[in-house]
């Protein structure tokens, strides 16, 4: 378990340091060591595995979220790990409590309860169905029930019934419980591995022949949908503003030229006059928040203001790990990062107005580098994810599919 | 003859009552008639204009009745017992006496008074109960139909009854008495929903924001209470909130946390709306597609804010949660209450007296509900997986 500590306490100097580029890989090195630190991690037999797991995980994720909490790919990836382990113990749990079904449970052990004396079945029932409901968020159905007894009740009877028979089940669940969870989360990496692949199946259906497309910055997401159009035989053009100041559109421009794509490229300020020339704009998104919300390079928002204005449709691309559960309450502050003003400004032109030592020693001119740019839902046409399209208010929906309520606060 | 309504069904209701005479000869006629009858003043909005102890014309009416040796019932309570049941009778006046506490909330009460009926109950099986129940919870519906918190309440703990006798228990006490103890638990469910609506918020509020405030909303009280206490940087603007004065109340209310206030004309608004960092209201009800039933006022401000991209966040506990969806202002039925302009009106101008409006989904950004921070289209969610 040295090996492991040192392996986050790397990670996160990277993640502080800003050394790794890009959600798609930040969320798979995450997933990675997270899947490391679960198969190395010491589960007790006697008592609850799974929240000795999820507290375990808790910790190091806790760790990484604040090495980079701008990087919100590194929580939702965390939160979605958290999830699986969730719903392998709740699987397992049920599948016990059946199995519990053909067992002469002793009485003494229900009493613990305090249901009805002689009924396994009906209270086995009651079990399963106070352990799925301790696994849903807090809704209406629940409301009246009255959840934190309730909770209790699936890992006393099984421990209760276990302890008398069968130890060598347990320890076999107790395996079976890490192997699950190795499991989703190989499945969650190949997943994530593959965002971008799902996502190019749909460009069929989005683009059209004789289509003008508008796209910002650079996006290996947008990159490969626009390729995948392009493979279908579909004609059309691509107009990338350049998003300075790092200018990665040109990089795209050169790529989709190399794929045999017509471009243009144009800066920043022309968008809002390009864009009346322009069908459809298609973004890809650093994260997506619950309410429907964007965090994209900076500059999307001004793209997405003049799409509004000339009903021109904005369409977001976002893997599944860039869906993140929490609510944006400021996020052009909270969520955002200033850069270095050395990429607007050079250094050596500008060093008598930058400079601290002259005058009253704060300097008279300031630069803002902001990384990103928050654009609200009712901006949004459409977010096509590696599950389909869907529209910002039905965001919540996947949310609740892929995250659990209880790890929204780490 | 002047309506031009999407609510057709409203509009014949009063085309039928207005052409035919009310039957005086079936007691249950005579029961239903003020309620039918467009100029009933809704007990859900005189209840919060006695909290707020805003003194009326028609209360004043009623303390003189009282007084002058009248039986210190209303009128719709001596109906209501000659409906021949003395559940029902019960079932009302324990509602009432629990609705008067100024801190409890609706449904709250509603639960309280259902469980009264459950303690008073001869009913040997569960489905007996469920039909005692049953009968009770209609009674309380129909005696305030502009209640949505009552209404959501007893369809609440109506469908927890069905669905907990579903379940487990072969011994009947035993389910009988388990009921009755999540029903007194529900006051404390709603206490807490309170400071968990509080905790999610605080986030939103952030150090020297202005805040707009409409009504008296205990929710939205505990929230900026929280913020008080969390040293947060902040300033209220409320709105003076005729006729119900909720605007001096909520001002007496702030200045005791030191929270700077300043009161506004309700039709200030939008003058100083450009001041405004976000609006914060609490809601009466809230329905299917998301929006709000809420004081009458809130609508107005949810217009100027949208226009003015400022956000409006409400804050509603989920059981106010309500099956009903209104296509237009005028869709629900009519909750009217007086009011006093302080001066003589001539007898031919008539007043708009509708105590709440409703406000569309679209311009709200947020509700924040014990079951989490919520974007309106969650809402029919919820409520789907509750009712279907």
């Amino acid at each position: 378990m040295p090996d492991v500590q040192s392996m986050v306490l790397e990670f996160v100097n990277k993640l502080r340091k800003r050394k790794i580029e890009g959600s798609q890989a930040t969320a798979r090195c995450t997933v990675e060591l997270l899947r490391s630190v679960i198969s190395h991690h010491r589960v007790p037999h006697h008592a609850n595995q799974a929240s000795a797991l999820i507290d375990a995980v808790k910790a190091v994720g806790a760790q990484l979220v604040a090495a980079n909490p701008v990087e919100l790919a590194v929580g939702n990836v965390v939160r979605r790990v958290l999830h699986i382990i969730r719903e392998e113990d709740l699987s397992l749990a049920t599948a016990a409590v059946a199995g519990l079904d053909l067992l002469d449970a002793s009485d003494d052990d229900e009493d613990v309860n305090g249901k009805g004396i002689g009924y396994t079945a009906m209270s086995a029932a009651v079990v399963a169905a106070a352990a799925r409901s301790t696994l849903r968020p807090p809704s209406l159905q629940t409301l009246l029930e009255g959840t934190p007894e309730s909770a209790t009740v699936p890992y006393t009877s099984s421990s209760g019934a276990d302890s008398e028979s069968k130890t060598a089940d347990k320890s076999s669940i107790t395996r079976k419980l890490k192997h699950d969870v190795i499991e989703g989360v190989n499945q969650l990496i190949h997943e994530i591995a593959g965002c971008h692949e799902q996502i190019a199946e749909q460009a069929i259906e989005h683009i059209h022949q004789n289509e003008v497309i508008l796209t910002l910055g650079s996006s290996r997401t947008v990159l490969e949908f626009l390729c995948a159009a392009k493979e279908k035989k579909r004609s059309f053009r691509v107009f990338v503003a350049e998003g300075a100041p790092r200018y990665q559109g040109h990089l795209l421009a050169k790529e989709l030229v190399a794929r045999g794509l017509q471009t243009t490229v144009i800066t920043d300020s022309a968008v809002f006059a390009m864009i009346s020339r322009v069908n459809m704009v298609i973004i890809g998104a650093h994260a997506v928040m619950a309410n429907g919300g964007v965090i994209g390079p900076v500059g999307v928002n001004m793209a997405a203001l003049a799409a509004k204005k000339h009903a021109v449709p904005f369409v977001v691309l976002a893997g599944s790990h860039k869906l993140c559960p929490l609510y944006p309450h400021n996020p052009e502050v909270l969520l955002n990062e200033l850069r270095s003003p050395s990429e607007l400004l050079d250094f050596g032109e500008f060093s008598d107005c930058l400079d601290f030592g002259s005058g009253s020693g704060s300097p008279l001119l300031q630069v803002v580098n902001p990384t990103f740019d928050y654009v609200p839902p009712s901006l949004v046409s459409l977010f096509i994810t590696d599950t389909g399209g869907h529209i910002p208010s039905y965001m919540y929906r996947l949310i609740a599919d892929y995250y659990s309520a209880d790890d929204l606060v780490m | 003859m002047w309506r031009r309504s999407a609510s057709f069904i409203l509009d014949d209701e009063r085309r039928r009552t207005s052409d035919s005479p009310p039957m005086a000869a079936d007691n249950t006629t005579t029961a239903r008639a003020p309620f039918q009858n467009p100029d009933a003043i809704s007990a859900y909005y005189q209840t919060r204009a006695a909290h707020h102890g805003v003194i009326t014309s028609d209360w004043l009416a009623q303390a003189q009745a009282a007084v002058g040796g009248v039986s210190g019932e209303e009128h719709p309570d001596s109906s209501a017992a000659e409906l021949g049941k003395e559940k029902t009778f019960n079932v009302i006046e324990e509602f009432n006496g629990w609705r008067k506490q100024p801190d409890l909330a609706e449904a709250v009460a509603a639960i309280r008074a259902l469980a009264a009926v459950i303690r008073a109950s001869e009913a040997s099986t569960m489905m007996e109960l469920e039909i005692e129940l049953k009968k009770a919870s209609d009674t309380l519906k129909l005696w305030d139909k502009t209640s949505i918190s009552l209404t959501a309440g007893c369809d609440l703990f109506i469908r927890y009854v069905t669905r907990t006798s579903a379940l487990e228990y072969e011994d009947f006490n035993s389910a009988k008495s388990r009921l009755l103890e999540r029903a007194e638990k529900f006051g404390e469910i709603s206490c807490k929903a309170r400071k968990i609506i509080a905790m999610l918020s605080q986030d939103f509020i952030f150090d020297g924001c202005t805040i707009l405030v409409h009504g008296l909303s205990r929710v939205v009280l505990e929230i900026l209470k929280t913020a008080a206490q969390n040293n947060k940087l902040f300033r209220v603007l409320c709105t003076e909130g005729r006729p119900d004065g909720t605007g001096v109340l909520l001002s007496n209310e702030l200045s005791k946390l030191d929270v700077p206030v300043k009161l506004l004309l309700d039709s200030a608004v939008a003058y100083s709306m450009d001041e405004v960092d976000m609006v914060f209201v609490g809601a009466d009800g809230v329905v299917e597609s998301g929006g709000i039933i809420n004081m009458m006022g809130t609508y107005q401000i949810a217009l100027v804010a949208h226009s003015m991209n400022k956000p409006v966040y409400v804050a509603a506990e989920s059981y106010k949660f309500a099956r009903l969806y209104p296509l237009d202002q005028k869709d629900m039925a009519p909750a009217l209450r007086p009011i006093e302009f302080g001066v003589k009106i001539p007898a031919k101008v008539e007043v708009e007296m509708s105590a709440r409006d409703y406000t569309p989904p679209q311009y709200l950004t947020l509700l924040f509900t014990d079951l989490g921070v919520l974007s309106p289209s969650v809402v029919s969610d919820e409520l789907i997986q509750l009712y279907l």
